[in-house]
């Protein structure tokens, strides 16, 4: 099973490198192929305007089959973006990365969409039941169930 | 103590008599707590005395307009239901007991709620009471049928059965009419499950199926697999010189189809109704996970999903599929109509308005992929054309519904 994952996604990792990312992209790191690190800043006239972000990507032997585990970054340097579908704890509510996912999505793919989401934002502001579910989020955003313990990202 | 201080009176043994004060008004005769000071002559506590200790039916007319009304909306005419089955342990709502042993006035045992007391009441169980008969008993002096034993002021057993029964989905033989006053307040209290009362609830239990609710509700969204049946008849083809596949991609591993793999498997290519073209070991797992396409979501089985109730999406061209707001509320879960027998209400409503909110948020991004699928590339034009769909909606509903896990 690992090797569909890894195969998938040496190739994505080789098309970075020789055609490089969109622009606002960057490839932070792909040591491995169960985590990826990519940096996220929205261009042009936006909310998020000078802000960078950072992407975790991980990876189960799955993928692309099972939709990668996505969410922004929260350490010193990174801050998760003030937006509606993003709790502060960097887990984001979009539904390609849930149900809608699609084999066909590639990293690049999602971040490029999640680009977009925080393009079309109007008004920065956090998700209402931001408290509650970072209280109980899951470590993994795409765990299904609840456990109840802090999350420590 | 002067004499003009007023008499207290004790609604548990009758006394009259001066409290111990300390360190909360008590009987001084029973030591019992319930105990009342008679100082308004309007409001004479010993007024109670004539009805029983308890003051159960301290307004018969009303308990009589209750019953009454129960009995019409449980027997509407012809339609009349089978008798309820009313197994203790089914219906099992809040049982509430209380015994006591009360010098001079022998044992009692005060009983609210219980498996399935309305379910109980006279009217199923004994016919039809005749007006002005007793919907309660008290079992003061034990020798009653305890089967019998309707307790508790009725207006409580009223509420307690609504917070305690979910109404008309305990038990076979609860058909059509079931419990219409159930129906009736089911969905106006949210379908009051065991222990629960919309989204107020009194114990674990009911805690932790609220929660389960809320995540299966969650994964309503879950796609549905394939069937073998289906898979089985989906077109295989292997790879062959001069084959018009070997141009093409396969969308999963993203590889172009070529002959002499190391897997055979990959010389087995499948081509789904749509016309987009697989390795056989990349697109089965997906089915099995999903039954749509991965290019343009060709539904092979009909999905739960926001966009299209029913199967047979049109095939190819991924960015036919409009990604209009509208879209999301055409889920078919609407408030109350759940036939999950899961809470029907406020509850229902409320997870309608989460999916609602999900729905949107999922719409907006949804297009968004799609349109990238349908212009083969990281089209930035379509993906803010459908970006601005979702802005109008994130105004109107509730954003940062998790679509999986979910709060």
């Amino acid at each position: 099973m690992a090797g569909i994952a890894s195969r998938r996604l040496a190739k994505e990792l080789k098309e970075i490198h020789t055609q490089g990312c969109p622009v606002g992209i960057q490839l932070l790191s792909a040591d491995n192929f169960e985590e990826w690190h990519l940096s996220l800043e929205v261009m042009g006239d936006s909310q998020y305007q000078g802000e960078v972000f950072a992407l975790k990507f991980r990876f189960e032997p799955q993928y692309p089959i099972s939709a990668p585990a996505v969410q922004f970054m929260v350490t010193d340097k990174y801050k998760s973006p003030v937006h509606p579908h993003v709790y502060s704890n960097g887990h984001i509510c979009a539904s390609i990365l849930g149900t809608e996912w699609s084999p066909v999505l590639s990293v690049i793919g999602v971040c490029v969409t999640l680009q977009s989401m925080l393009a079309s934002c109007k008004k920065k502001e956090r998700p209402p039941d931001n408290d509650r579910y970072v209280r109980h989020a899951p470590d993994n955003p795409k765990q299904t169930r609840f456990h109840y313990h802090d999350d420590t990202v | 103590m002067s004499s003009r201080e007023p008499m207290w009176y004790c609604h548990e043994c009758h006394a009259e008599m001066r409290p111990l004060m300390a360190p909360d008004p008590h009987c001084a005769s029973c030591h019992g707590t319930f105990v009342e000071k008679i100082e308004n002559p309007q409001d004479d506590p010993r007024e109670f005395t004539g009805h029983g200790p308890l003051g159960d039916d301290a307004a018969p007319e009303f308990d009589q307009f209750l019953m009454g009304l129960h009995r019409l909306l449980a027997h509407p005419g012809p339609r009349s239901p089978a008798p309820r089955p009313s197994s203790p342990g089914i219906g099992g709502g809040i049982r509430f007991e209380m015994t006591r042993n009360r010098p001079g006035a022998g044992g009692g045992t005060f009983v609210l709620g219980g498996p399935n007391t309305l379910g109980r009441a006279p009217g199923e169980r004994d016919g039809v009471p005749a007006p002005g008969s007793s919907m309660f008993t008290r079992r003061n002096s034990g020798d009653r049928d305890p089967e019998n034993a309707i307790a508790g002021n009725l207006m409580m057993q009223y509420l307690i059965s609504m917070l305690g029964q979910r109404p008309g989905t305990r038990g076979p033989g609860t058909g059509a009419g079931a419990d219409p006053l159930g129906g009736l307040f089911g969905p106006m209290l949210g379908g009051a499950e065991e222990g629960r009362w919309g989204d107020y609830v009194f114990s674990q239990d009911a805690l932790d199926q609220i929660m389960s609710q809320l995540m299966e509700n969650s994964n309503a969204h879950r796609p549905v697999p394939a069937s073998d049946e289906v898979v089985n008849k989906l077109p295989k083809e292997i790879l062959e010189d001069g084959s018009p596949l070997l141009e093409k991609d396969c969308a999963v591993c993203k590889e172009q189809f070529k002959l002499g793999t190391e897997d055979p498997d990959e010389q087995i290519v499948v081509t789904l109704p749509c016309k987009h073209p697989f390795h056989e070991p990349c697109i089965m797992p997906w089915l099995k996970s999903s039954g749509t396409c991965p290019v343009c979501r060709y539904q092979l089985v009909p999905q739960p999903s926001q966009e299209h109730g029913g199967p047979g999406a049109p095939p190819a061209g991924g960015s036919s599929r409009p990604g209009s707001p509208s879209n999301g509320n055409n889920r078919p879960r609407s408030p109350g109509a759940g036939g999950n027998g899961g809470g029907g209400g406020l509850l229902s409503t409320l997870l309608g308005h989460f999916g609602s909110g999900s729905g949107h948020s999922r719409s907006g991004l949804n297009a968004s992929t799609n349109n990238r699928q349908g212009e083969s590339g990281h089209s930035r034009s379509g993906s803010n054309a459908s970006a601005s769909n979702r802005q109008g909606e994130s105004e109107a509903h509730i954003p940062g519904s998790w679509s999986e896990p979910v709060d």
